[in-house]
């Protein structure tokens, strides 16, 4: 098996409500009545009701299919609300697919945003290991990066200094340190690299750099053309939720993306 | 080899919950500090709330309305129905918003969902301890000697917690859809904690109104706590005790299968 992800047909859907604001049990039960008045007396039926509520269908992903090859850097590109989002969820398990299907070689690590789980009461210390646990390490294997960690992140003074009096840059330092030392064989990331400043974003890529030499497959959005150029050697350009090109031509896959954005 | 397909039920969800116990003994771990290590007035909270609740009670079943205590004093019999009752309100209400506080997690990682109110069920355990440590003092304040019986009084925390934890998973399965559902929990609890034999011995209520009394798990998990206690003061009903065993395993067998069902679409909803 030559592929670390392998995606086919894959489709989802959203069922966009009109008419109320969503989601409460008093409008529930507000339509359930309306819906037995107006069975009860035909002539009422004919009437719109102006609370009605209606679905609409909306397909943030419509039959994609590609192979993402074992050690790929794969760069994904599109307009906001193209899916790519979707996409990523999908293949980090965390939402399910309407249909079609994903087969997966390895295991993933996918870090949607940078510090999930940290919690502002507890200290960088502690919330490295939580954050840790969260992203799937193992106690062992972060006792024994700890130091690493923390060195990478530059907050080594305030390491046990709860988490909330931490200035923002501290704040995503930490959490993508923790990040950069998973050991996947596949890593998904979604728009995480621009953290920090200008000399923690070219720390951040080399890591990344190192990440892909262990053989790690790389999955990436990112809004900034030029990660994508140096970094990516496989790109695709998503479209309303279809798949528009799936190319290995880095510069054909920038140029039509930047033809699509008015 | 995994394979992402609609619809496909994840045969190793047990699997993995297990291999997942280390997030589990962190996200408990964080609860627990925050709640007791940073904010002194935390760990008070979890003894004032039930010591006050049995004070007040203890003024108005027992000194006002001057009711039958079975020869036992009346804080002490009301405190042994304050803790289960708190034990089963906490779970409940934790277990029933623990989605909606840990939303961030839910959309951006995953991981078995039931980790989130499993965690909440060992805190609230653990809680339960720290205020149960007032109520062995009140034994010995009181010289209330325990017999054989007090072998099953784990039993019943037992029960009185998955029952919380049972109805707590069905609330917060329809809370991530119906945020209102939260509201009712209050309600329900404050009804609850009078109709169920916190301030009061079971032994008070009507024998015509027995049966429909006792339909409520509570009133028998709380009086087979008290009996666990202080067999010689308090009658156990082996059919009532057996009615709530059943009932609360029911509700929390129920209370998973709705949860699982739900699981796949929470990130969606919530």
């Amino acid at each position: 098996m030559s592929y670390a992800i392998r995606i086919e047909h894959l489709s989802k859907r959203y069922m966009l409500r009109h008419g109320t604001s969503a989601g409460s049990l008093k409008e529930l039960v507000e339509h359930a009545k309306r819906t037995l008045f107006t069975k009860l007396d035909p002539r009422k039926s004919e009437e719109k009701d102006p609370l009605e509520i209606t679905f609409e269908e909306f397909w943030a992903l419509k039959d994609v299919s590609f192979d993402i090859a074992r050690g790929a850097k794969l760069g994904i590109m599109g307009r906001n609300g193209a899916g790519k989002s979707t996409l990523l969820k999908i293949l980090s398990h965390i939402t399910e697919p309407t249909s079609g299907k994903v087969s997966i070689n390895g295991h993933i690590s996918s870090l949607l945003e940078v510090g999930t789980g940290f919690h502002p009461e507890l200290s960088g210390r502690e919330n490295v290991f939580l954050n840790g646990a969260i992203l799937g390490m193992p106690r062992s294997e972060i006792i024994r990066k700890f130091d690493q960690i923390v060195a990478f992140s530059e907050v080594e003074q305030f390491i046990d200094t709860p988490f909330k009096y931490y200035s923002s840059g501290m704040k995503v330092r930490l959490a993508f340190s923790v990040s950069a030392h998973l050991e996947p064989d596949i890593l998904i990331l979604d728009e995480i690299l621009a953290v920090g400043d200008m000399s923690f974003q070219k720390k951040c890529l080399a890591k990344m750099d190192e990440i892909s030499q262990s053989g790690a497959t790389v999955v990436f959005v990112n809004h900034g053309i030029e990660a994508i150029k140096d970094y990516c050697d496989h790109a695709i350009v998503l479209d309303k939720g279809k798949l528009v090109l799936d190319t290995t031509n880095i510069d054909e896959a920038i140029a039509l993306y930047l033809a699509e954005t008015p | 080899m995994q394979i992402i397909e609609a619809g496909v039920i994840n045969k190793d969800y047990w699997k993995n919950l297990w291999q997942r116990r280390q997030l589990l003994y962190f996200l408990t771990r964080r609860d627990l500090i925050v709640r007791y290590k940073q904010t002194l007035v935390g760990v008070a909270w979890v003894v004032i709330r039930p010591f006050l609740t049995m004070v007040v009670f203890t003024v108005i079943f027992g000194a006002i309305a001057n009711l039958d205590s079975s020869g036992l004093p009346y804080g002490f019999l009301v405190f042994a129905g304050v803790l289960p009752w708190f034990l089963f309100a906490n779970m409940l209400a934790d277990t029933s918003n623990c989605l909606l506080a840990n939303t961030g997690m839910l959309t951006k990682i995953y991981f078995p969902r039931l980790i989130f109110p499993a965690s909440i069920f060992i805190v609230t355990l653990i809680d339960f301890l720290v205020s149960f440590i007032l109520l062995l003092a009140m034994m010995v304040w009181y010289h209330i000697v325990p017999s054989w019986q007090i072998l099953f009084f784990p039993c019943f925390i037992f029960l009185a917690a998955i029952l919380g934890a049972g109805l707590g998973l069905i609330f917060a399965t329809f809370n991530v859809k119906y945020r209102d559902f939260q509201q009712l929990i209050p309600f329900i609890l404050q009804l609850g904690i009078y109709l169920s034999p916190v301030g009061y011995l079971n032994s008070l209520v009507p024998r015509r109104w027995e049966i429909i009394y006792s339909l409520n798990p509570m009133a028998g998990i709380i009086n087979g706590f008290r009996w666990s206690l202080v067999p010689q003061s308090i009658a156990l009903d082996w059919r009532v005790t057996l009615y709530s065993t059943v009932v609360s395993f029911a509700v929390l067998w129920i209370g998973i299968k709705v949860f699982r069902a739900a699981e796949n679409s929470f990130a969606d909803t919530i």
